[in-house]
């Protein structure tokens, strides 16, 4: 199998931003820029499914030639329908991986989220992340193994910035 | 990018405060975290894709010796 493109993370950011969508990171790049030291290779991001919002990520999707990554080889794309019923979109791109989700956690979406989050000064860029305390819960929530491997490291890390806001040394 | 910490090496102070600790009790290096977290954001990020970019040249390179 032919190897994938490796991530871009600010380039899949840009083409997401420069499209106008609503969006919000979440997973292990969320956990990252929040200050948590996790290797992840693609980049999650939960999406608003209002209809103009569908209409802006499917001209992103075609921008960047998405496809799903489909175990069998088949080239499938993204549509509208797929956006607008399924749960996890497993995307690659011609900026690397791409995972779409329509909720998270528990049943979460992005307007349940939308008040849980924070916002970072990428170059450029200015991008809404998923707070740290509620990418532990989703984390929690979804109990596999890859994210019981990570949660002590997210742990600590809330930990740690919660003596830095307090002024403590750590 | 600052690089991350690296251990003091040299005669201890007696009257310097103890170092803090290098893991927690359960296993996580504890040195990274702070380190991560002196970082930017956009720094931040810029590790990540770093690491992305190595696992890439180390697995290019695996493929090419095979």
């Amino acid at each position: 199998m032919a190897e994938p493109p490796r991530t871009s993370f600010l380039g899949l950011l840009r083409v997401l931003l420069h499209h106008g969508i609503d969006f919000l990171v979440v997973g292990g790049v969320a956990a990252q820029l929040a200050g948590a030291p996790i290797l992840t290779l693609d980049l999650d991001v939960l999406y608003d499914k209002s209809p103009g919002n569908l209409d802006r990520l499917l001209a992103a999707l075609r921008e960047i030639k998405a496809r799903y990554r489909d175990p069998a080889g088949r080239h499938i794309e993204p549509d509208r329908e797929k956006l607008e019923t399924l749960r996890m979109h497993l995307l690659l791109t011609e900026l690397g991986a791409l995972d779409l989700l329509g909720e998270i956690g528990a049943g979460l979406d992005f307007q349940a989220l939308a008040g849980r989050t924070v916002s970072y000064q990428l170059g450029e860029a200015r991008v809404r992340i998923l707070e740290l305390a509620a990418v532990i819960e989703t984390k929690e929530h979804a109990n596999r193994a890859k994210d019981r491997a990570v949660l002590p490291v997210l742990r600590q890390t809330l930990a740690m910035k919660a003596a830095l806001d307090r002024d403590e040394e750590i | 990018m600052p690089e991350p910490p690296r251990p003091r090496s040299g005669p201890a102070d007696p009257a310097a405060r103890p170092d803090p600790p290098a893991e927690s009790p359960d296993g996580v290096d504890l040195t990274l975290i702070r380190w991560t977290l002196s970082l930017t954001p956009l720094q931040r990020l810029e590790l990540l894709q770093d690491w992305v970019d190595g696992l890439a040249e180390l697995r290019h390179g695996r493929a090419t010796e095979d």
